[in-house]
């Protein structure tokens, strides 16, 4: 505390060396202890307190000079004094007829007011009377208008002009008839939202190019009018960055932190732009979401929360918010300023990007986070196995050194480390020998193994694989549990079709032969029948219902369904499939039409239900079985090209013409499938739209092919016209595919199409334009022109929509 | 003088979300922090740091931590908005330090060590709050004319608010001393108060 530009008073010593003289001692000690007294929050009367000490005469004005010292200290305001009374509005303000107060402030209130003059409606902000006669503050509020007014954007409030140091002081802006953005943001679509923010983005980035930071975004400072234009104000915390100044109240604390950027948070003095830009995020977040990201009940909690917590996904909350969006939202809420946007001009370009329907830049960092907690999950389940002592510690550390390596981002793909260890595979390996040894023994017929001794050994595999499962589940070994488990599983079918081949249970009720045909073929074989292996499978489903019960593992749910799966192929071996397949093979395909509509029905079903896990192995099936139907279908039914030649003769009955029906058929399948909306069934769809190019454009290649050949063999004219007409169709169809995989990023779009392009523009060469030099010389002006639009894409794109907006 | 209750209830009217609460209370010790930011800051960081800056971390910060602050006696408050205020004073001074020694062309201000520096105050303009209030700044240029012992024990008695044992423990004399010390500073105070008073 020493104080270099003030020095001790020439002619006084050390007070200490100074002896005190008896009565001066007293003196201070009575003066000390009233100083303690008020100290310790006694009321003191002074009065009172100079009567104990009589002798001291000087006691009182000692006590009143330090009195005097208090209430020079205390003058600005008085604590705990009256709340504010609500003021009578002034008549006029700068020649405004004043009509009503709109708000009020932590510094003052706002009026409505009228000038006559013009005829137009403004609002007037009027510092409150409380701080009128505070110089300090008075400045200062007159300096956040000469802020406010040295800028003039469409979407910053215009200040008109500044009150006249005789008035009251005030300022006098832009009358804003609207509400705040999250009111006004309501019933908007997020195409709208977005394009609010985007307008308020660029104000920002306008204030940050003057060099103002705004340091208090949040809706209530952004109104936005019917016409939907923010206008961003309030300009009470701003700082001029240039300056240095800080044009906040030392005593205002300002509104909610809900905004605040985590530096703000922590007071951090190095407060720049990109603190308005986490405010921005805030805000999107805000409008979304309709929640705010960061909320807590005490204020500590909250600084904690915006400080060290990742929000909440907004599609977790809100699974319409396009995934773009979301990307742009949690880059403005980065904790560290330099993984955010560095200017809101960049904000601002990604918004633009999205409305043009472009990719944006954004790639926030959380996502690293969340797979880093995918990977902690995986690391967790490899301490279980080491636990179970089928990992090593060894084993366990090197696969944790691969995945910290991932976690710190250096260049090891996933599937380098998931693999297998030694024991893992020894283990599975002697579960799955155990049951083609059983099936071996279901089989086939062994002199020494009589059938009953055969029956024995089937039991006595699945019985003890049944008790060794269940016992290392319940001490907790789960793995080693699961692997014994799925060999019973798989056992079990086994066991029971042998022991009813013994008994010669349940063989009949079966058309056609009885025997399973495929293994009829081999000698020796038990001849179990598919009467026998249809119950079988029937009697094992509730047992792995039972134990997907008992473990809640959904592998279990895996050989439900594939059990499940199997038991429609049986019943139609039962039904005697294979004597009338080679004849009738569409009976075969419609069957597999049902089948495949129960498993989605059942996927369904499951999924509603909350399975998840369970649900995702039905779907797969249902796909499969669906794939097999419509392709045996237009590959092998004999009616159906027979009915396509007489309905359609142009076709010529062409199985081609069916895989392009089939292809259509997928196209509404997946856009039934997506209207479901579950992540699952999104992915369903997917599969289905993943074979519709290669279906489509394979059918016109070979349709294309079939016709050249055919004229080439002179046959009828019309062959001609269908050869130039494919030619033409497949590179049409190709581009198609091509800008076809926009929309749903499929890739396998874009590659397909590009390939069957080139073979499009091979087929046209060889025939219609061979030996027209015109015609790789388009190409290639085609391609330069491709690629120039496609690096303006977003200014020429957002130019034609001006354009067309204008012609409206 | 600070009335004991009226404190209180700020504090539990601030406690409730009551933000003009907190605004008329912070106003209401804004002249003390002032003073004892101003000497805090040394000649050095106060060409640098304006007061005002300092002040408002400190609300600020204040602002946030309010719910780890408990009332005792009316003097907490103070107390423990100068703890914070010693916190924002060390962190801006290791702030502008590494400024300083990022910027190695910025010139130190003039000072007992390197009298040939510029003077802080030719570089920067004086804080706004002293200068726009006239009542601060004649209180320290009066305090600037004491001895540093004499306004050492005002800051802290009577702008810090601490008792005289306090104040004996931190400036490590016996509570006689500062009785007497701070005796003879508000005498001296006064002589020229009143010397400033006349003129």
């Amino acid at each position: 505390m020493k104080d270099s530009s003030s020095g001790p008073e020439p002619g006084t010593g050390n007070p200490d060396s100074q002896p005190a003289a008896d009565e001066e001692q007293q003196l201070a000690n009575a003066a000390a202890d009233f100083h303690d007294l008020r100290a310790s929050g006694e009321v003191v009367d002074v009065e009172t307190f100079c009567r104990k000490y009589p002798h001291l005469a000087t006691l009182h004005s000692q006590i009143e000079t330090l009195d005097r010292l208090e209430v020079l200290l205390n003058m600005p305001a008085a604590a705990g004094a009256p709340a504010r009374q609500p003021e009578a509005l002034p008549e006029r303000l700068s020649g405004h007829r004043i009509l009503s107060e709109i708000g009020s402030g932590g510094m003052g209130r706002v009026l409505l007011g009228v000038d006559e003059a013009l005829g137009r409606t403004v609002a007037i902000k009027v510092l409150d009377s409380r701080y009128v006669n505070n110089t300090l503050l008075r400045t200062r509020f007159m300096q956040e208008a000469r802020a406010m007014a040295r800028l003039s954007h469409p979407n910053i409030v215009h200040i008109y002009n500044l009150g006249q140091p005789e008035e009251t002081p005030h300022f006098v802006m832009e009358y804003v008839e609207g509400t705040s953005l999250t009111e006004a943001a309501r019933a908007l679509t997020i195409g709208q939202k977005v394009e609010l923010l985007h307008k308020t983005v660029l104000a920002v980035e306008f204030l940050h190019q003057h060099e103002v930071v705004h340091r208090d975004l949040k809706p209530g400072n952004i109104l936005v009018g019917p016409d939907l234009e923010p206008k961003v104000l309030d300009f009470g915390l701003a700082h001029q960055a240039d300056s240095g100044h800080r044009l906040t109240l030392a005593g205002e604390i300002m509104g909610t932190p809900d905004y605040f950027s985590p530096e703000q948070a922590q007071a951090d003095p190095a407060l720049d732009a990109r603190s308005d830009i986490f405010s921005l995020g805030v805000i999107m977040y805000q409008l979304l979401t309709g929640t705010l990201p960061f909320r807590a009940d005490s204020l500590s909690d909250q600084v904690h929360k915006i400080s060290e917590q990742d929000p909440v996904l907004p599609r977790r909350l809100n699974t319409s918010v396009p995934g773009e969006l979301q990307n742009v939202c949690l880059k403005a809420l980065e904790k560290k300023p330099g993984d955010r946007y560095q200017t809101a001009r960049e904000m601002a370009d990604d918004l633009a990007r999205f409305l043009a329907g472009e990719p944006v830049h954004a790639s926030p960092t959380s996502y690293s986070r969340i797979m880093a907690g995918k990977i902690e999950t995986h690391l967790r389940d490899l301490e279980a196995w080491r636990q179970d002592h089928i990992l090593s510690l060894y084993e366990f550390d090197a696969f944790r050194k691969l995945y910290d390596r991932l976690t710190d981002r250096e260049d090891a793909w996933i599937l380098e480390v998931r693999r297998l260890s030694l024991s893992q595979v020894a283990l599975y390996l002697g579960a799955w020998l155990l049951v083609v040894g059983a099936t071996l023994v279901v089989l086939f017929r062994y002199d020494s193994l009589s059938s009953t001794s055969a029956v024995l050994l089937a039991v006595a595999a699945a019985g003890p694989t049944a008790w060794l499962g269940i016992r290392c589940w319940r001490q907790e070994r789960f793995r080693i549990a699961i692997a014994y488990l799925l060999a019973f599983c798989l056992l079990l079918p086994v066991a029971l079709m042998i022991a009813m081949n013994r008994m010669d249970l349940l063989s009949g009720f079966s058309l056609g032969k009885e025997s399973l045909e495929i293994i009829a073929q081999f000698s020796m074989t038990r001849r179990p029948t598919n009467a026998q292996l249809w119950w079988a499978i029937c009697l094992s489903l509730p047992a792995y219902l039972w134990l997907r019960r008992f473990t809640r593992a959904s592998v279990f749910s895996l050989v439900f369904a594939a059990m499940a799966a199997l038991l429609p192929l049986v019943s139609l071996l039962r039904a005697g499939a294979i004597d009338w397949f080679p004849d009738e093979a569409r009976r075969f395909y419609l069957w597999l039409v049902p089948v495949a509509l129960l498993f989605f029905a059942m996927a369904a079903l499951i999924e509603r239900r909350g399975h998840q896990a369970d649900s995702r192995y039905f779907y797969p099936i249902a796909v499969l079985f669906t794939f097999v139907a419509l392709s045996g279908e237009a590959a092998q039914d004999k009616h159906l090209t027979d009915w396509l030649a007489r309905t359609v003769p142009q076709t010529h009955g062409l199985p081609e013409y069916l895989f392009i029906t089939n292809a259509v058929v997928y196209l509404l399948l997946q856009s039934f499938s997506e209207r479901f909306g579950s992540a699952q069934m999104r992915t369903v769809a997917k599969v289905f739209r993943f074979v519709i190019p290669g279906h489509v454009l394979t059918s016109i290649l070979l349709l294309g092919i079939n016709a050249t050949s055919n004229w080439d063999n002179g046959r009828s004219p019309g062959w001609q016209t269908e050869t130039r007409f494919f030619e033409i169709l497949l590179p049409l169809a190709a581009c198609a595919f091509v800008f076809g995989s926009i929309p749903k990023q499929m890739k396998n779009f874009f590659a397909t199409g590009l390939f069957f392009l080139a073979i499009g523009i091979i087929r046209l060469q060889q025939d219609l334009l061979k030996n027209h030099s015109l015609w790789p010389v388009s190409l290639l002006i085609a391609g330069l022109l491709l690629m120039y639009i496609a690096v303006n894409y977003t200014p020429l794109k957002l130019a034609v929509i001006r354009w067309l907006r204008r012609g409206r | 003088m600070e009335q004991p209750s009226s404190s209180f209830q700020l504090l539990e009217r601030i406690k409730k979300g009551d933000r003009e609460a907190l605004s008329l209370l912070l106003d209401a010790h804004r002249r003390r922090l002032a003073v004892l930011a101003h000497y805090r800051l040394g000649p050095q960081l106060r060409g640098l740091v304006e007061i005002d800056d300092i002040l408002q971390e400190t609300m600020l910060k204040a602002y946030l931590q309010l719910d780890q602050f408990t009332y005792r006696t009316p003097g907490s408050f103070m107390r423990w908005i100068t703890r914070i205020m010693d916190h924002v004073i060390a962190d801006a001074a290791r702030y502008h330090g590494r400024q300083k020694r990022q910027a190695t062309q910025l010139l130190p201000f003039r000072s007992e060590s390197n009298p040939g520096g510029p003077e802080p105050a030719d570089s920067r303009t004086p804080s706004r709050l002293l200068a726009q209030d006239e009542g601060l700044r004649s209180l320290m240029r009066e305090l600037d004319e004491l001895p540093d012992d004499y306004r050492e024990v005002i800051l802290l008695a009577k702008i810090e608010g601490l008792s005289t044992r306090e104040v004996a423990e931190q400036m490590g004399k016996s509570r006689e001393t500062v009785a007497l010390l701070l005796h003879r500073a508000v005498k001296r105070f006064k002589k020229l108060h009143d010397l400033e008073e006349s003129l």
